[in-house]
């Protein structure tokens, strides 16, 4: 497969009045395959939207370039830019962006409209967009009587009827409610392989971004953190932000004292577990809530009691002191234990970082107030 | 610390009657979660025990206390009435500081200065935001000021503390963090909570008890989380509490078939003397489970990774069905790819008279 | 919103209920301030003597004279309405969406204009472009050897030109803030879709700022409609008449006689005729586009590069700013220093003597008084009943609540001559109550045609009051009273103390409405300058206004200063 999409050394600088000079994009170097879906995901000021509003034209590269189907767009050292009307993207906003003094049919006929589209050729066009995004029927209605929902499909209707290679999509999900987000991220996932055009899907929603994408991009401060598949992100993240944002995450300080592991606050009872080659003598173990088996007080293990039991839908979760932390488990409804019942955990394939970066916490706060 | 009992409450606006007959008791030092779709009478009945509105018939009280009978024509004011309130949109007073907020309620019992000083520092220490004592509110975040504002519900030590959606404009991770918050300052107190909220899933962190309520503003179940989420009263609590599969059931001949476009025989376990004519099985999402074993075979239409678990669409016969596979399980059993053909069970089936085309939820 | 309701409810079995003697009161207070006024006008115009006549009416009607002003009125309105508009949208697109440089400063500038009364305006421009002794009409003609005088500002012309400086903010602000509250991705996704810049601006953003611009645009065309200080001015000399200033002239020539005053009220119908289409207009075109266009997440707009327009449309603009702000100031404050009218612009012709004379003309003094206790006082009032009105209409809400809104909304949308004449005719005796020629007809006459000011901020503040911050306060141990002392009036006090300069401002440079109702001891500071200019004391006139000029100035700097670091809703 060809890369569609090529960043090479992408980087922007804002100033701001209160803040002074922030780099909300350094050095990016990434290429999208075609026909793939891939998530730039990452909390709010991380950078993501930036890049895409790079990608799309609407913001000038401080440093680098960027190709689009094998032409190069914008290069600051060609001082080369295509404005966004030349570039053939379709685009969705988070705010709909839907043009309320057009009815639904005009909205999504604008952009052949702009391309002087003769009329038979724009009707046929129109109405194709409109059946795959299940809004035949409603060409005449206006969008303020239409739902959320209904809207969103507007804008996704107007972006594929010129048929483009390329899909930008800003958060298009997060003004909806939760049902109708599941929901339509299926709809999305049909168009693509119905049109079959390369996504870049931006969101701070992992669950969002995972079920979506083929490979993904988590970023934060401006920086690439990992690109990789969603499954390897959620198993093998590089570092304790990346497991942090992917997911429920569970983090106990250890203290590695005789090549045995032990929680801080306990040294008497030790943990099992591989300690890797070049840890230090205090690191972090990080786990999910999930991956921790909970058995009886004979099973082998560390063993503690369940301090406060959660009984949820689809699973029941234990809060269990270890060392001087409490630790958050999730089990099946079948794995039962009740308030203060003596038990055993078992942390299975846990990932090792180092201490916390106090440094990076001040800097992710600071960036999160632009 | 009181209990709170509804006895028979009835409230109307104008023709439209919101609660009727409503009856319920809220246990002395505990945390009640009443939940209900929105717009089924959770912040009528509020209201109503708040002095906010005046039922038709009834009786409202805490503890010993009678705070309206319409028969006695006993009706406390708002005022007198010494109940705690958080609000959803945390209603703290914009003009005045975050102790001028906490120790307004103290100032309307008429308490020395020392007192209200005293004790508005308290009531800011549970909800730890002396620190914040001289801001405005508007200097505060959300999470913050709902923070002063279960404060202010403490600070006289109410007989009852109502939470009406206390957390549903805080984002997720907040959301998360004040539901623990609470809890921990209810264990410290043994406060009486009465919680309410549309959204199940925090009730359920939260409560000691709960109780459900349909959109008619009827009550439909009263019980522990646990009762709840395993003995559902009816098919409203079964699906209001979780995301579920319905497949339709008919009898062929002796044997009992899963109507899926094809008829698929059904060998699970059946309550004895059910006519399944007109019924559905219900089944949640994470009680859809893999067994090659099983007679009942589907095919696996697509496989979504969600970290914590894999969610699987299945086609079974010409339905289509979802399920929840939880890590542990795809550990043990593995997981099934797309295509692939794999026979299920269904664990907890749950049988209700199929829903009507016009019944929605 | 059955809240409060309930709350009242609640309390109704126990006390005097509070609330219903409020809204009693409000109806009383607003009967006696507004409707009795015009009902008089109405009254007066078709009956006479007790019997129904359309004799007066069709006697006006007929009248040469009066179609010509009405003619007139019609002409000046439009015009004005179309040429403000385009500037205004013109200016707000250029501040609101390009990178031109000085935004703040221009904006600030532009908004000049809307602070000071026209009339002023007017005044300078006669003394610039005067068809006959203008200073800048005479200096193009000795410098450039012209025959005759190259502008006369007395035309028809020159009153929309002036008109147009003075009111194209109203398009200009609302533009502007509607161009800032914009999702700017509404653009951008056009852009995308392939348009180019130009066309974005005439597809895109041009119908979605429509709304905005027809609001500012009929305020425009109402105002101009019921407009007298520019004609008056500039139109007299040359026998141009509007309506408004027909109807004076009317009245004044009939020396205030009863008859004058009817034919004035017959003349006030038809204005309001015509200005009550422009309102149903208004309704019209408002409610079929309000679009919703403020959702989304605030970003910064892409803002359009000029490139090499920006100095040109940059020189554009500070040509512009000079024209209608800083040349007619000028002007002013250089003919109160001249020795006579007429003299030309040197220093040796300056003199401070005119400010000595005004000063000791005996009406000066008076009518600076005069205009502060009116104005104070007519604020004040207007503050708490505006205040009153608005807790009926938006917590109480009784009855018959959209009756109250629409009477205290009303006078304003009436023409300010018209109303005098309503005032006049309703507390000169007719009822037994004769306050003609005192202080107290002209204050009522303010309270009705500024009521409204004060009752929208505070509708505005008390909707931003919500319910549940009073039922906290019921909850925690307030009584009703209380809640609203202890939590909802400290609330919108902010929004009442601005309320108040609302009024206080405008009353100040007030001259529509006391033209008509001063007697000799009761001129206000407007009517002054007015009568100072009338009886050819133009340096006299021009050195008060000066001063007018002045106390605006300082007023202003004052009430800014106060409402930037208020708290509260």
């Amino acid at each position: 497969m060809a890369d569609q999409i090529i960043l090479r050394h992408v980087t922007k600088k804002f100033t701001t009045k209160t803040l002074g000079d922030i780099v909300a994009v350094d050095d990016f170097n990434l290429e999208v395959h075609e026909g793939e879906c891939f998530s730039f995901l990452g909390p709010s000021g991380c950078g993501k939207s930036t890049t895409l509003r790079m990608i799309a034209g609407f913001e000038d590269l401080t440093e680098g370039e960027i190709e689009l189907c094998g032409r190069l767009v914008s290069s600051r050292a060609k001082n080369l830019y295509v404005p966004p009307e030349e570039r053939g993207l379709g685009m969705v906003f988070q705010a709909f962006a839907v043009w309320p003094h057009m009815n639904v049919f005009e909205n999504v006929a604008f952009p052949l409209r702009i391309q002087k589209v003769n009329r038979t050729d724009l009707e046929r066009r129109v109405n194709e967009a409109l059946r795959h995004t299940s809004l035949t029927g409603l060409e005449t209605t206006f969008p303020s009587d239409l739902s959320g929902g209904q809207q969103q499909r507007i804008a996704l209707a107007r972006a594929i009827v010129t048929n483009p290679k390329v899909m930008l999509l800003d958060e298009p999900l997060s003004n909806l409610d939760p049902k109708l987000r599941e929901t339509m991220r299926f709809e999305i996932k049909a168009l693509q392989r119905k049109f079959n055009f390369t996504i870049i899907f931006v969101t701070h929603d992992q669950s969002e971004a995972m079920a979506i994408s083929d490979r993904m991009m988590v970023c934060d401060m401006g920086r690439i953190m990992q690109i990789d598949t969603p499954e390897n992100l959620y198993n093998k993240p590089c570092n304790r932000f990346v497991h942090n944002f992917l997911g429920e995450s569970t983090f106990i300080n250890v203290v590695i004292r005789d090549g045995k592991v032990y929680a801080s606050g306990d040294m008497e009872q030790a943990i099992a577990l591989d300690i890797p080659k070049d840890a230090a003598p205090e690191m972090v173990v990080a786990t999910r809530p999930n991956e921790i088996a909970l058995t009886g007080p004979d099973q082998g293990g560390y063993r503690t009691h369940v301090e406060k039991r959660i009984f949820l839908t689809d699973r029941t979760e234990y809060l269990v002191p270890v060392g001087d932390q409490m630790v958050k488990i999730q089990t099946p409804h079948r794995i039962s234990f009740s308030e203060g019942e003596a038990c055993c955990v078992k942390f299975m394939e846990p990932m090792w970082y180092p201490m916390d970066d106090k440094q990076a916490e001040l800097e992710r706060a600071r960036r999160q107030l632009v | 610390m009181a209990n709170v009992r509804f006895e028979n409450v009835t409230v109307s606006y104008g023709n439209h009657t919101v609660l009727k007959n409503f009856s319920l008791e809220v246990e002395s030092g505990q945390i009640m979660c009443l939940v209900g779709p929105s717009g089924c009478g959770k912040t009528t009945l509020v209201r109503a025990l708040l002095g906010l509105n005046k039922p038709e018939s009834g009786i409202i009280s805490v503890g010993d206390r009678v705070l309206f009978d319409a028969k006695k024509r006993t009706n406390v004011p708002a005022e007198k009435r010494n109940i705690g309130i958080v609000f959803q949109d945390y209603a703290v007073w914009p003009h005045m500081t975050v102790i001028e907020n906490v120790s307004y309620p103290l100032k309307k019992q008429r308490r020395n200065k020392q007192e209200i000083q005293q004790r508005a520092m308290h009531a800011l220490e549970q909800v730890r935001m002396t620190e914040y004592a001289n801001h405005l509110p508007s200097q505060l975040s959300g999470g913050q000021q709902q923070r002063v504002a279960i404060a202010r519900a403490l600070v006289t030590d109410s007989d009852v503390v109502v939470m009406d959606e206390p957390i549903t404009n805080l984002d997720a991770k907040l959301r998360e963090e004040m539901l623990l918050e609470i809890r921990m300052i209810q264990s410290r107190l043994h406060a009486t909570i009465l919680y309410i909220t549309h959204d199940q899933q925090s009730a359920l962190q939260l409560c000691d008890k709960m109780a459900i309520m349909q959109p008619d503003g009827s009550l439909c179940q009263y019980g522990t989380d646990e009762d709840i989420i395993m003995r559902p009263a009816n098919r409203f609590t079964f699906e209001f509490i979780g995301v579920s599969n319905f497949i339709p059931l008919v009898q062929r001949g002796k044997e009992i078939c899963l109507d899926c476009g094809e008829q698929i025989p059904f060998t699970q376990w059946v309550p004895a003397g059910v006519d399944v004519a007109g019924k559905e099985m219900g089944v949640r999402l994470n009680d859809v489970v893999f067994d090659r074993q099983s007679p009942i075979q589907a095919t696996v239409t697509s496989r979504v990774f969600l970290g914590s678990e894999y969610n699987y669409f299945l086609t079974l016969g010409q339905r289509e069905i979802r399920m929840q596979q939880s890590m542990l399980d795809a550990r043990t059993f593995g997981t099934v790819s797309e295509g692939e053909k794999i026979g299920i069970r269904f664990l907890n089936p749950h049988f209700y008279d199929a829903r009507k085309e016009a019944a929605t939820v | 919103m059955s809240t409060n309701r309930d709350l009242a409810a609640v309390d109704g079995r126990r006390r005097i209920n509070m609330d219903k003697v409020m809204t009693v009161v409000c109806f009383i207070l607003l009967f006696i301030i507004v409707i009795i006024p015009i009902f008089m006008i109405i009254y007066n115009a078709f009956f006479f003597e007790g019997k129904f006549s359309l004799d007066l009416f069709t006697q006006q009607l007929t009248d040469s004279k009066n179609l010509s002003a009405m003619w007139n009125t019609l002409v000046i309105a439009v015009c004005a309405t179309v040429l403000g508009t385009i500037m205004g949208v013109f200016y707000a697109w250029l501040l609101g969406r390009s990178d031109i440089p000085c935004k703040g400063l221009m904006r600030a500038l532009f908004n000049i204009p809307y602070m000071f009364p026209p009339f002023l305006g007017a005044m300078a421009w006669d003394l610039l472009l005067n068809g006959r002794s203008g200073y800048l009409n005479r200096f193009l003609v000795s410098t450039f050897g012209l025959d005759g005088m190259p502008f006369n500002i007395n035309s028809i012309a020159g009153i929309v030109f002036v008109e147009v400086s003075y009111y194209f903010p109203f398009v200009f602000m609302q533009v502007v803030s509607a161009l800032e509250r914009m999702d700017p991705t509404l653009e951008e996704c056009a852009r995308i879709a392939g348009a180019k810049q130009g066309t974005v601006i005439w597809k895109i953003t041009l119908p979605l700022v429509k709304p905005a611009i027809s609001a500012g645009a009929l305020l425009i065309l109402t105002t101009s409609l019921a407009h007298f200080g520019v004609p008056s001015i500039l139109g007299y000399a040359q026998g141009i008449y509007t309506l408004p200033t027909r109807i004076y002239s009317v009245i004044y020539n009939s020396g205030g006689s009863f008859d004058g005053i009817r034919q004035g009220a017959a003349l006030s119908v038809m204005l309001v005729v015509v200005v009550a289409l422009a309102l149903v207009l208004q309704k019209k075109i408002l409610s079929s586009g309000n679009y919703d266009i403020i959702k989304g997440k605030s970003m910064r707009p892409t803002l359009i590069k000029l490139r090499g327009a920006k100095v040109p449309l940059l020189l554009v603009a500070v040509f512009t700013l000079v024209l209608i702000v800083v040349v007619p100031l000028v002007m002013i404050v250089l003919i109160s220093f001249i020795k006579a009218y007429g003299l030309p612009l040197k220093f040796s012709n300056f003199t401070l003597s005119q400010y000595e004379k005004v000063f000791k003309a005996s009406g000066t003094i008076d009518s600076i008084k005069n205009s502060l206790f009116v104005s104070i006082t007519a604020g004040l009032i207007c503050m708490f009943l505006g205040t009153l009105v608005a807790y009926v209409v938006q917590k109480i809400r009784p009855k018959g609540k959209e009756v109250l809104e629409v009477i205290s909304v009303l006078p304003y949308s009436i023409p300010g001559t018209v109303l005098s004449i309503g005032v006049i005719l309703a507390w000169s005796g007719s009822l037994g109550i004769t306050l003609y020629n005192t202080i107290w007809i002209i204050l009522v006459a303010y309270m009705a045609r500024y009521l409204s000011f004060s009752m929208k901020t505070s509708s505005a503040a008390l909707l931003q009051v919500h319910s549940s911050l009073e039922e906290a306060a019921r909850v925690c141990g307030a009584s009703h009273t209380e809640s609203l002392t202890d939590v909802t009036l400290p609330l919108i006090r902010p929004a009442m103390v601005s309320g108040f300069f609302l009024i206080f401002l405008p009353a100040m440079r007030e001259v529509t409405t006391s033209i008509l109702l001063y007697g000799p001891y009761t001129r206000t500071l407007g009517v002054q300058i007015y009568s100072l200019r009338d009886a050819g004391m133009i340096p006299q006139a021009a050195a008060l206004a000066t001063v007018a000029i002045g106390i605006i100035i300082v007023l202003n700097a004052i009430v800014t200063q106060i409402t930037k670091d208020r708290k509260g809703v």
